[in-house]
């Protein structure tokens, strides 16, 4: 799997760099059967609605109000209690249902590294015996409000290490605020090798080593996580609260200090991993979500304003390394920390927010 | 898993599962009580994060003097307010390590204690994630009134009203907030260190 995850990613630098199509194309090149239509979302979400009976259809079905909006975190489900209807709980049809949902939402990606990054939960409750929810049962999906063709609506699929959230009919296209990470980043279970977030650590690994000739692109400070994510508020004695997006809406870097190099200033190989990056990130929801966020973040007047930075190291390879696109709407960024379920190993946060249309426009503003 | 089954094993992670929380980097935090003549502060800043920043620097002095150096306060009009570190400790919270500092906020002659600028970047000028989280020390749960990200350094605090309800506040990573709160708990203190900025 690793060995074909990473023939793409060089097979999408090979064409973004040719300026032929999309590196996304060649990232994720089998779109799912739905592809991120809000009909076929609609569709496959009144389908899993009939397998569910009442509790469960009200775990699922929540208002599109803030408070439901802004539920999602990078910590565990004991730390951060999510809710929504629990995937580990459906019984073997409702499951299929539930699973229809995510394909017509995703990209073949998206669900790939939905599945993968559940199995590392799966992994880390084996070696780490804290009751604290790692598990791949303990990922949710909400509805927020109601799945129409015309009026806003939120489908949201998450648990420890992925949140999806994903508006439609929004005031602007509403793939983010888009978290996802690893722990560990390699494993392997039942004999298969995994690596959920191949494809964007080496994107943006790529970018970094390519910044690193350039002086203007080392960011200053240090990132212990990403910088854009969920905000836990301790309570000395007590459980923590927060740790969901309250700090929403953000603000962003302005100016042109400290915020890495400028499109322009690359020559056309480097720019040409500005956009495998953007699209490794981007291939993740469903084709209709995200390209005319793509597009929006492709043009040539968004990547002239467009800063590339890094910290740490290019590779990926220590803790603190950190790899942020920062445009006038683009905002994804990557950072490495130390694994919690051994901490003398390392694992990935990344964050895609969209500066204009988190929670496609709908919140907040 | 339901939602209360959720709540449940977070309950239960409170004692149990701290180290989890080591998987998002520990933020500081300001506890204000707001007295008759000053406010008073508990200012836990954790000792991981806190070593980048003076590392950055190639910061030697005492704890309560680098604070010093990175945590002030002044009247909205811009008149600084006399700040003295009472005290500090070491202290653990969900597995984290913070240093604890007992600070006394003193306006000038004349200026009301009601209103104030926070000013604080003791670990935010160096750790970008990190985030200051400002709260009003409460009768039960201490009141989020507002987070300090960097680039901003300040932030706008009032007393609050005794009417006011003391729920629902917002909170806006990287920009700058304003404040309310409930009645204010003192804070025991003994003196250590002051200055006047």
């Amino acid at each position: 799997m690793k060995r074909r995850w990473s023939m793409s990613v060089m097979f999408a630098f090979l064409i973004a760099a040719a300026g032929t199509a999309h590196a996304a194309d060649a990232i994720c090149p089998k779109p799912s059967a739905g592809n991120g239509q809000v009909k076929a979302v609609m569709t496959a979400i009144h389908a899993l609605e009939k397998t569910l009976n009442a509790p469960q259809r009200a775990s699922l079905e929540r208002p599109f109000v803030r408070e439901s909006a802004i539920r999602w975190s990078n910590l565990p489900v004991g730390i951060v209690p999510r809710e929504g209807l629990r995937l580990g709980d459906l019984d073997a049809k409702q499951n299929q249902a539930a699973r229809g949902v995510a394909t017509a939402a995703l990209s073949a990606c998206g669900l790939k590294m939905l599945d993968d990054i559940r199995t590392a939960d799966d992994v880390l409750k084996a070696v780490d015996e804290r009751k604290i929810g790692w598990d791949s049962g303990n990922y949710y999906m909400s509805v927020l409000g109601t799945p129409s063709e015309r009026t806003p609506w939120m489908l949201q699929i998450g648990g420890h290490h992925v949140a999806y959230n994903f508006t439609f009919n929004g005031s602007g296209a509403g793939a983010t605020p888009l978290f996802f990470g690893t722990e560990p980043i390699h494993f392997s279970a039942a004999g298969i090798e995994y690596e959920p977030l191949v494809a964007q650590s080496a994107a943006m690994s790529n970018l970094a080593k390519a910044l690193a000739t350039r002086p203007e692109a080392k960011l200053l400070g240090t990132f212990t996580d990403v910088v854009k994510g969920v905000v836990v508020i301790p309570v000395p004695g007590k459980m923590p609260t927060g740790g969901t997006d309250t700090g929403f809406p953000m603000s962003f870097p302005t100016g042109n200090s400290d915020r890495g190099i400028l499109y322009g200033a690359l020559t056309p190989a480097e720019q040409a991993l500005v956009r495998t990056a953007i699209e490794s990130y981007a291939s993740l929801p469903g084709a209709a979500i995200t390209n005319p966020l793509v597009a929006a973040y492709e043009s040539s007047a968004a990547l002239a304003e467009t800063y590339l930075g890094y910290a740490g190291q290019p590779d990926l390879g220590a803790r603190g390394s950190y790899v942020r696109i920062d445009g006038p709407r683009i905002w994804m960024e990557l950072v490495v920390q130390p694994a919690v379920a051994d901490n003398t190993k390392l694992h990935y946060h990344a964050l895609w927010r969209d500066k204009q249309s988190d929670y496609g426009g709908e919140i907040g503003h | 898993m339901n939602s209360r089954a959720a709540w449940m094993l977070a309950l239960f992670c409170v004692a149990r599962c701290g180290a989890a929380l080591a998987h998002s980097a520990p933020n500081s935090f300001v506890k204000l009580s707001f007295l008759a003549q000053s406010v008073r502060a508990e200012v836990l800043v954790p000792e991981s994060e806190l070593a980048y920043a003076t590392a950055a620097e190639g910061a030697s002095e005492p704890f309560a003097a680098y604070l010093l150096r990175h945590l002030s306060a002044e009247t909205p009009q811009g008149a600084a307010w006399k700040v003295d570190v009472r005290s500090f400790s070491h202290t653990t919270y969900l597995e984290h390590a913070y240093l604890s500092a007992q600070v006394e906020f003193t306006p000038p002659t004349g200026a009301s204690s009601g209103a104030f600028v926070l000013v604080d970047d003791a670990v935010t000028h160096e750790v970008r994630n990190h985030v200051v989280i400002v709260l009003m020390n409460g009768a039960a749960n201490p009141e989020f009134l507002g987070a300090l990200q960097y680039p901003t350094r300040r932030l706008t605090v009032q007393r609050p009203s005794p009417h006011r309800s003391t729920t629902g506040a917002a909170h806006r990573a990287g920009g700058a907030d304003s404040v309310a709160g409930v009645a204010p708990l003192p804070i025991a203190s003994r003196s250590s260190m002051s200055s006047t900025k």
